[in-house]
C-alpha cells in the first residue's frame, strides 16, 4: 500500500478476467431465483395451464432475446452492453434510455432479492419457533454484503455466482428427480390438483406479466463484455447455454410445483419450491431447497449489482451521467462510485415497498428493453450488413426472431396493463420526461463523434 | 463539420443533475404508491361457514391444504376465493398504446439527428455532400 | 433473547462493518488518486489491444 504512489499506472480500466463459465453463471444467475420465488404469481394470474403456456410464450421471446443478443454482442465488446449497442447503432437517446431501463431493471431486482431473503429468514425463523422476526438487518446485511464483494473485484464476485449458482440449479434437478422420476411412489397428484383455466384465455394473456420472471435478466450477460477474456466467443456461449439451463429449470420448476400445491396457493406462495419441498415430506429436500432459495437469491442480487453498475458506469465514462461516475478502482479495478452510488437506492426499494410492485418496476424496465431489441436489431443488419464486419456469431431467420420478440411485448404490455396500468403510464412518463431532459440539457456535456468506439465501417445510408 | 466541444461541467452542476434524476426516479416510481393507484384488484367472496366442499375442493387437495397449514376450510377461504378484476376501458387501453408507441417514435426521432451528427463527426460528411 | 435476535444484532453489525470498509476504501482511494487517473477508462481501448474485429 505505501508505495503506490511511485507504481500507481497511469491508466485504469476494467481487467479481462472471465470465462465462459462465469458470463452463464451470471446470465442463469440473476434469473434462477425467478423460479425459486415469482414466476408462480404466474399461476395466480390464470391458473397453472396459463402459467405453463406463458412460462413457454415467455422461453420463446429470451430466446429470441438470447439470440438476438448474442449476435450485437459478439461485435460490440464493450461493458454497458446493450446501452452501448443502442450507442452505436440507433443513437445516443435510445442509449441514454436503454441504459437507464437496465439499471432500474436490475436495482429493482436487487431489491425484490433483498426482500425475499429477509422473507425466508422469518420463514425459516417461524419454523424454529420464533415469532416477529425483525427482517430488515437482513436485507440490509445481504445488499452490503454483496456490494463490498463486487467492489472488491469481478473475478471472486462472479466466482462466487458460479458456485451458488450451480448449487441452485443443482437442487431444482434434485427435486424433480426425487418427487417424480426416482420415488416408487410420487407424491405427485397432477390428474386431481389441475384445474381448467380459471379466467379462461385472458387469464393466459394476464399470466405473460410474470412469465418473464421466469428468465428475466439473462440479456445480462453482455454487461459481462468488457471483462470477457474473449467476448466473441464466450458471450454468445455463455448466453445460449444460459438460455437452455432456464428453459429446463423453468419447465420442471412449473411440473413439480403444479404437481404438489392447488394453484390458488401456488398463485400466492412467496417460497414456492420451498414449499414444494416441504410437501414431498423429506426433510433433506427442504433443507436443500431451502439453500437453494437463498443461494439462488444472493446469486441474483449479485448479478444486479454487478450489471447495474456497469450500465451506471460506461454512462458516467460517456458523460451521459456525470463523468465522476465514469472512475475505475486502481486497485480492485472495479466501477467503485457505481457501485456505491447505487446501494443506498437499492435500500430505498428494499425497505419501503412491497415486493409485487418492485417486481413489476423490474419487468416495466426490462420490456422496455426487450421492446428496444428487435428495433436495434434491425437497425443493426440494416446499418452494417452480414458481410460489413465480422461477427462473432450471427443468429438465423432473421427478421423472424425479431418480429416475434416485437410481438410478444406488444402482448405483455397488454398483461401489465390488465394488472398495473397506472404504473406503466407513470414509468414512461417518467421515461418521456428524462428523454426531454436528456435531449436538450446533459447532452450537450457528452462527446460527440468519440463516443463512436468501435473499429467499424461508416454505416450504410449515412 | 467543426468538432463539438462539449463544456466542462461543474462540481455543482454534476451533482444536481444527479438530484434531478433521483428525484424523477424515486417520483416515478413511489408516486402511483401514494396515490392508491398501484396494485392488485384483488377481491375474495367469503363465504359463511365454507366448507372444503363448497370452495370446490377435491380430497387431494383438502390433503394438500392441510399439509401447508391450513387446518380447516375458513383458514384457506380468503385465498382461494380470490380473484382477479381483469376488466378494463378501452379509452384507458387507447391512451397506454397511444403513450407507448409515442415514447418510442420521439426518441427514435430525436435519436436519430442525434446519430447523425455523431457519424458526421466520426467518419467525415458523406462524400459528396456537405 | 433467543438465537434469532443475536442473529439480528450479528447482522447488524456486519452491514455496518462492510458498509465501513466500503466507505473508508472509498475515501482512501479518491484521495489517494487524481481525477484523470480514476477516470481513464475509456470504452473501446481494450478492443484495441485484445482483439480487431474488422475482417
Amino acid at each position: 500500500m505505501a508505495n503506490i504512489s511511485t507504481s500507481a499506472p497511469e491508466k485504469v480500466g476494467l481487467l479481462r478476467v472471465l470465462g465462459p463459465a462465469h458470463v452463464w453463471a451470471l446470465g442463469v444467475g440473476i434469473v434462477l431465483v425467478g423460479e425459486y420465488m415469482g414466476w408462480n404469481f404466474a399461476v395466480g394470474k390464470g391458473g397453472a395451464y396459463a402459467a405453463l403456456i406463458a412460462c413457454w410464450f415467455a422461453g420463446l421471446l429470451y430466446t429470441c432475446v438470447a439470440m438476438i443478443d448474442s449476435e450485437v454482442t459478439s461485435t460490440v465488446a464493450a461493458a454497458g452492453g446493450q446501452y452501448t449497442q443502442a450507442k452505436h447503432i440507433v443513437g445516443p437517446l435510445m442509449a441514454f434510455n436503454v441504459g437507464l431501463y437496465l439499471v432500474f431493471a436490475y436495482t429493482m431486482l436487487e431489491a425484490a432479492n433483498a426482500i425475499t431473503i429477509g422473507f425466508l429468514m422469518d420463514a425459516v425463523a417461524t419454523m424454529t419457533g420464533h415469532e416477529g422476526l425483525d427482517q430488515r438487518p437482513f436485507i440490509v446485511l445481504a445488499i452490503m454484503f454483496l456490494a463490498w464483494l463486487n467492489y472488491r473485484g469481478v473475478l471472486a464476485t462472479l466466482t462466487f455466482s458460479l458456485v451458488i449458482t450451480a448449487f441452485a440449479f443443482s437442487a431444482v434437478i434434485v427435486l424433480f428427480l426425487a418427487t417424480a422420476v426416482l420415488t416408487g411412489d410420487s407424491p405427485l397428484r397432477h390428474a386431481d390438483l389441475m384445474t381448467d383455466l380459471p379466467y379462461g384465455w385472458v387469464g393466459v394473456l394476464a399470466a405473460m406479466h410474470f412469465g418473464l420472471w421466469y428468465y428475466l435478466g439473462i440479456e445480462g450477460t453482455t454487461q459481462a463484455a468488457e471483462e470477457v477474456r474473449s467476448p466473441a466467443r464466450s458471450l454468445p456461449f455463455g448466453t445460449l447455454a444460459g438460455i437452455m439451463t432456464l428453459l429446463i429449470a423453468a419447465t420442471l420448476t412449473w411440473y413439480v410445483s403444479a404437481g404438489l400445491m392447488p394453484w390458488e396457493y401456488l398463485g400466492q406462495a412467496g417460497v414456492p419450491l420451498f414449499d414444494a419441498a416441504r410437501l414431498s415430506g423429506s426433510t433433506l429436500l427442504m433443507v436443500l431447497l431451502g439453500i437453494g432459495t437463498l443461494f439462488a437469491t444472493l446469486a441474483s442480487a449479485n448479478g444486479c449489482i454487478n450489471d447495474a453498475s456497469r450500465a451506471w458506469f460506461a454512462m458516467g465514462r460517456d458523460h451521459y451521467l456525470p463523468s465522476w461516475f465514469g472512475a475505475v478502482h486502481p486497485t480492485y479495478r472495479t466501477p467503485f462510485r457505481a457501485i456505491v452510488f447505487l446501494v443506498p437506492i437499492a435500500l430505498i426499494f428494499a425497505l419501503g415497498a412491497p415486493l409485487d410492485q418492485v417486481i413489476t418496476f423490474s419487468i416495466l424496465s426490462g420490456l422496455l428493453e426487450y421492446t428496444f431489441m428487435p428495433i436495434n436489431m434491425i437497425m443493426f443488419r440494416r446499418k452494417w450488413p452480414l458481410d460489413s464486419i465480422k461477427r462473432g456469431y450471427v443468429h438465423p431467420f432473421h427478421p423472424i426472431p425479431a418480429l416475434v420478440l416485437l410481438t410478444l411485448c406488444g402482448t405483455t404490455y397488454f398483461a401489465v396493463f390488465l394488472g398495473y396500468g397506472t404504473q406503466l403510464v407513470a414509468m414512461v412518463a417518467f421515461y418521456i420526461v428524462v428523454s426531454l431532459w436528456f435531449h436538450f440539457w446533459r447532452y450537450r456535456f457528452v462527446n460527440r463523434g468519440a463516443q463512436f468506439t468501435m473499429p467499424w465501417p461508416r454505416p450504410k445510408g449515412y | 463539420m467543426a468538432r463539438y466541444k462539449p463544456p466542462v461541467q461543474s462540481k455543482f452542476s454534476q451533482i444536481i443533475d444527479v438530484i434531478v434524476l433521483l428525484v424523477l426516479a424515486i417520483g416515478s416510481l413511489y408516486v402511483p404508491l401514494f396515490l392508491k393507484l398501484a396494485g392488485r384488484t384483488v377481491a375474495s367472496v367469503p363465504q359463511d361457514a365454507p366448507t372444503w366442499e363448497s370452495l370446490g375442493q377435491n380430497p387431494v387437495m383438502v390433503e394438500k391444504w392441510l399439509q401447508l397449514g391450513f387446518p380447516d376450510p375458513a383458514s384457506a377461504s380468503d385465498l382461494i376465493t380470490a380473484r382477479f378484476d381483469y376488466s378494463f376501458s378501452w379509452s384507458s387501453l387507447v391512451v397506454m398504446v397511444v403513450v407507448i408507441v409515442g415514447y418510442f417514435a420521439m426518441m427514435i426521432r430525436l435519436s436519430e439527428t442525434e446519430y447523425r451528427e455523431v457519424i458526421a463527426e466520426k467518419f467525415g460528411q458523406a462524400d459528396g455532400r456537405l | 433473547m433467543d438465537i434469532w435476535n443475536v442473529l439480528e444484532y450479528v447482522a447488524w453489525g456486519a452491514s455496518v462493518l462492510f458498509g465501513f470498509f466500503i466507505l473508508y476504501d472509498w475515501f482512501v482511494t479518491n484521495s489517494r488518486y487524481s481525477e484523470e487517473v480514476l477516470t481513464s477508462s475509456r470504452e473501446g481501448e481494450l478492443e484495441a489491444m485484445t482483439e480487431d474485429q474488422r475482417n
